[in-house]
C-alpha cells in the first residue's frame, strides 16, 4: 500500500465480504426448498428467499467493486483520494439502502421485477451513492489530470453502470416494454459494462502479479473490451427472442450472442500470455490464484456456457429452464465474483501492513479449491436437472410438477455441491478476518488501519 | 497495431453497434402495439400487471419464459385453464395440488376477487401477445404423465380426412388443449373427468332426472358440453365451482363447427 486513502477499501471489502456470506444462506434455503415440502413457506417462501440470494450478489459485487476502485485508483493517479470521509459516508448510505431492501423484503415489501425488485426509494438512493462515488472518483483524477487507460476503461464501465441503472426507474403498462427496458440494465450491465470493470480489474492484477509491460497490457485491453460490446450490445437480442418483439432479433441475437464467448476468451489468453511472458513469480500466490482463475472460469461459464443455450432454434426448447441456472451461477461467479475475490486478496497484506508473501495461506487456498470445485458441480447439477428437464417438460410435454419430481436427485446434488461451496465461501471469510490480519507483523498493526479507515 | 489503433477500434465498434441498437429499438416501438395487442391493455389489464409485481410472481413463476424455475411457466395458462379454474385455484390453491405429493404448492396469497380477476384479465392479455410461437409445444402444469392423457411425440396431425382422425388430432392440439384437463385413461381425473367410455356415460346422464341440458343423444350431450360447458355439470372436487363448468366457453368462437363434430366423433369412439 503506497496511499494512505488506499485503506477506505477495507471497509468496502469487509461490507462485501459480510454480504456474500449472507448469500450463501440465502441460496441454501432456495435450494432446500426445491426438495420439499417446505415447512417454513408461510413466513419465507421461496420468492423471497430466491430475490434475497439474487439481490445480495449485486449489492455485495458492487460494494466489491466499488471497494477495488479505491484501492485503484490512488496508485493509478499516484495521488490521495479527493475525500476518503465521503467515500466512508458513501458506504453508510450504501449499506443502508441494500440493508433496508433486503429487510423489505423479508416483509413484502417489493417491486417484484426481477432483479431490480428494489423499491423506488431504495433505487434513488443507489443512484445518490453512484453519483457520490463518481463525483468521488473524478475529483480526485481532475486534481492531478493524470490518467491511465486502467483507469479509464475501469472509470468508464462504473459511469456506465450506474447510467444504465436509469432505465430501472422507468414503469411501463405494456409488459413487453418493460421486458425490454429491463434487460438494458439487467443484460448491458453483466454482459456489458460490468465486462469493462472485469478487463480493468484483470489488467491492473496481470500488470500488478506478472510484471508484464503496462503499454502492451492496456493496448489489449481495448481489444478486449472491444470485442465484449460489438457482441454484447446486440447480444441483447437474445432476451428478447419469445417476448413479442420483431422476428429481426432472432436472427441478430443467434449471430451476436455466438461472438460473445470472444471477450472472454480474449481475457483468458490474455491472463495467460501476461503469465508466460512474465512469469508466476509474484509472492502472493493466492491472488494469482483468484485472477487466473476469474479469467479461465469466466470463459467457461459466461462465455461456452452461454453460447450452450443462445442460439435462437436451442433457445426456443431450453428458455426457462434450469439450463438458464447453470449458466447463471459459472457466470457470475466465474467473471465478477472471482475477479472481486483477486483484488481483496491481492489488496490484503497491504491492507494490514504486511509484506505480499503474506497473501498466502493454506486456508486461503482451501478456500479457492472448495468454492472452484463447488461451483463446478452446482454447475455439472444444474447442467443436468437443466437437460432432463428441457427433454422431459418441453419436449416429451410431462406435467412441469412430475418433470421437477422426476429430477430431484439433480437438486440434492445443488444441494450437496452447494454446502462444499459455502464452507469454501466460510473459510475465505474466516481467513479475511481472522488469519490475514495476524499473519505478519504484530496484531496491533491491524486495528489502527481500521480505524485508519473510519476517517 | 498498437494502442491508438486498439482504441480506435473500441470507439469506434462500440459507437456504431450502439446506434444500430438505438435504430431497431426505435422500429421495434412501431411495431410493439401490433405485436402485443398494445389495444387490449385494458385498465384492468394494467392492475393485474400490479398484482403480479406486488405478489413477487415473478420470483417463483416464469412467464414468457421469464422468471424464476420454482413454479410452471404461465404464459399459457389463461388459455390453457380457463378463468373460473383460475379464479377457484387462485383462492385456495391447496384444494388443488398436496405438498405431500408434489413436493411443492403455492401458498395462499390471499387475494381479493378483484385483485384475482385482474390477474387473470392480464395474464389472458399476454397469452396472446405474439412471441413467435413460444413455447413450442404446451407447458403443462401437472398431468401429462399420467397415461392415457395425448402427449409426447410430435404435435399430432390427423392421418386422413376421416372426422375421427381429425378429432383425435385436434383433442392433442394447443389450441383447443383438451388433453391439458382431460385423460382417455378409464379412472384417470386431472382437473377435468376421464372422458374413457365418455359416451356410455352422456347417455346415462341424459336419462337421469337431475339433467336439465337440451341433448337427446349421446352425440348430441358431448357437443353440447363443448360448447356450453355449464349445460350439466358433473360433480367432482375440481370440474365446477360456484354452479360454474372449470372448463373455459367459447369454444363455439374458437372452432369451426366441423371442427367440433370431428371431437365430437371422436370422442364418441373412445370406450
Amino acid at each position: 500500500m503506497r496511499y494512505r486513502t488506499q485503506t477506505v477499501a477495507y471497509a468496502y471489502f469487509v461490507v462485501a465480504l459480510l454480504l456474500y456470506g449472507l448469500q450463501m444462506v440465502f441460496g441454501i434455503l432456495s435450494i432446500a426448498k426445491y426438495l420439499g415440502p417446505d415447512p417454513i413457506k408461510a413466513f419465507l417462501p421461496f420468492d423471497v428467499t430466491k430475490e434475497i440470494h439474487t439481490n445480495l450478489l449485486i449489492v455485495w459485487v458492487l460494494t466489491g467493486f466499488m471497494g477495488a476502485a479505491y484501492w485503484l485508483v490512488p496508485e493509478e493517479t499516484r495521488s490521495e483520494l479527493h475525500s476518503p470521509r465521503l467515500a466512508n459516508w458513501q458506504l453508510g448510505l450504501w449499506t443502508t439502502a441494500g440493508v433496508t431492501a433486503v429487510v423489505g423484503y423479508l416483509f413484502r415489501w417489493t417491486e417484484g421485477n426481477k432483479l431490480l425488485e428494489q423499491p423506488m426509494p431504495v433505487k434513488l438512493g443507489i443512484v445518490v451513492v453512484m453519483l457520490m462515488f463518481l463525483y468521488n472518483i473524478g475529483m480526485t483524477i481532475w486534481k492531478v489530470k493524470r490518467f491511465t487507460t486502467t483507469l479509464g476503461v475501469l472509470l468508464a464501465g462504473l459511469t456506465l453502470t450506474a447510467l444504465l441503472y436509469l432505465p430501472a426507474l422507468l414503469t411501463f403498462d405494456n409488459y413487453t416494454v418493460s421486458i425490454y427496458y429491463r434487460w438494458w440494465t439487467v443484460h448491458l450491465w453483466v454482459e456489458g459494462v460490468w465486462e469493462m470493470v472485469q478487463g480493468a480489474l484483470l489488467a491492473y492484477l496481470l500488470i500488478r502479479l506478472s510484471g508484464a509491460d503496462r503499454e502492451v497490457m492496456e493496448k489489449w485491453l481495448y481489444v478486449i473490451v472491444g470485442l465484449t460490446f460489438i457482441a454484447g450490445i446486440l447480444g441483447t437480442a437474445h432476451h428478447y427472442f419469445w417476448i413479442g418483439v420483431p422476428s429481426y432479433w432472432q436472427a441478430i441475437g443467434g449471430v451476436f450472442s455466438a461472438l460473445e464467448p470472444l471477450a472472454f476468451l480474449g481475457m483468458a489468453i490474455y491472463a495467460y500470455m501476461a503469465i508466460r511472458r512474465s512469469g508466476l513469480a509474484h509472492p502472493n500466490r493466492l491472488a494469482l490464484h483468484w485472477t487466473i482463475g476469474s479469467a479461465v472460469f469466466s470463459a467457461l461459464g459466461a462465455g461456452i456456457l452461454g453460447l450452450a443455450h443462445t442460439w435462437p432454434s436451442v433457445n426456443k426448447w431450453t428458455h426457462g429452464t434450469m439450463i438458464t441456472a447453470m449458466h447463471g451461477h459459472m457466470a457470475f461467479f466465474g467473471a465478477y465474483v472471482m475477479i472481486v475475490l483477486a483484488m481483496i486478496t491481492y489488496a490484503a497484506p497491504g491492507l494490514f501492513g504486511h509484506d505480499q508473501e503474506a497473501g498466502e495461506s493454506p486456508t486461503g487456498i482451501w478456500a479457492f479449491w472448495l468454492q472452484m470445485g463447488g461451483m463446478f458441480g452446482m454447475t455439472m447439477a444444474f447442467a443436468a436437472a437443466g437437460i432432463g428437464q428441457t427433454y422431459l417438460e418441453r419436449i416429451m410435454g410431462l406435467g412441469y410438477l412430475e418433470t421437477q419430481h422426476k429430477i430431484q436427485v439433480h437438486f440434492l446434488m445443488v444441494l450437496g455441491t452447494g454446502l462444499l461451496f459455502s464452507l469454501g465461501v466460510g473459510l475465505f471469510l474466516y481467513d479475511f478476518f481472522f488469519l490475514a490480519p495476524r499473519r505478519r507483523g504484530s496484531p496491533a498493526a491491524w486495528p489502527a488501519v481500521a480505524t485508519e479507515s473510519q476517517g | 497495431m498498437n494502442k491508438r489503433q486498439t482504441r480506435a477500434f473500441f470507439l469506434g465498434s462500440t459507437g456504431l453497434f450502439s446506434l444500430v441498437f438505438l435504430a431497431l429499438t426505435i422500429d421495434s416501438h412501431r411495431q410493439f402495439a401490433t405485436l402485443t395487442h398494445a389495444d387490449q391493455i385494458t385498465p384492468e389489464v394494467v392492475a393485474g400487471k400490479h398484482v403480479w409485481h406486488r405478489k413477487n410472481c415473478i420470483n417463483c413463476h416464469t412467464l414468457l419464459g421469464e422468471g424464476a424455475y420454482y413454479a410452471p411457466d404461465l404464459t399459457k395458462i389463461a388459455e390453457q385453464r380457463g378463468a373460473p379454474y383460475l379464479r377457484s385455484f387462485l383462492a385456495d390453491p391447496a384444494k388443488f395440488y398436496n405438498e405431500e405429493r408434489d413436493r411443492r404448492l403455492m401458498p395462499n396469497l390471499k387475494l381479493s376477487a378483484r385483485e384475482i380477476d385482474e390477474v387473470i384479465a392480464f395474464l389472458t392479455w399476454v397469452g396472446k401477445i405474439d412471441n413467435h410461437g413460444w413455447p413450442p409445444r404446451p407447458i403443462m402444469v401437472s398431468g401429462a404423465a399420467i397415461p392415457g392423457s395425448n402427449v409426447g411425440g410430435a404435435v399430432p396431425q390427423a392421418a386422413s380426412d376421416d372426422p375421427v382422425a381429425i378429432g383425435q388430432a385436434l383433442f392433442s392440439q394447443s389450441p383447443p388443449g383438451c388433453f391439458a384437463c382431460h385423460s382417455t385413461a378409464a379412472g384417470v381425473n386431472l382437473v377435468g373427468p376421464s372422458l374413457a367410455g365418455i359416451a356410455a356415460t352422456a347417455a346415462a346422464r341424459i336419462g337421469a332426472t337431475d339433467y336439465h341440458g337440451k341433448a337427446t343423444d349421446a352425440a348430441s350431450y358431448i357437443h353440447e358440453s363443448i360448447l356450453d360447458p355449464n349445460a350439466d355439470l358433473v360433480p367432482g372436487p375440481t370440474f365446477s365451482s360456484n354452479g360454474q363448468s372449470m372448463m373455459p366457453p367459447g369454444f363455439g368462437q374458437s372452432l369451426q363447427p366441423a371442427q367440433v363434430d370431428a371431437l365430437v366423433a371422436y370422442l364418441m369412439t373412445l370406450k
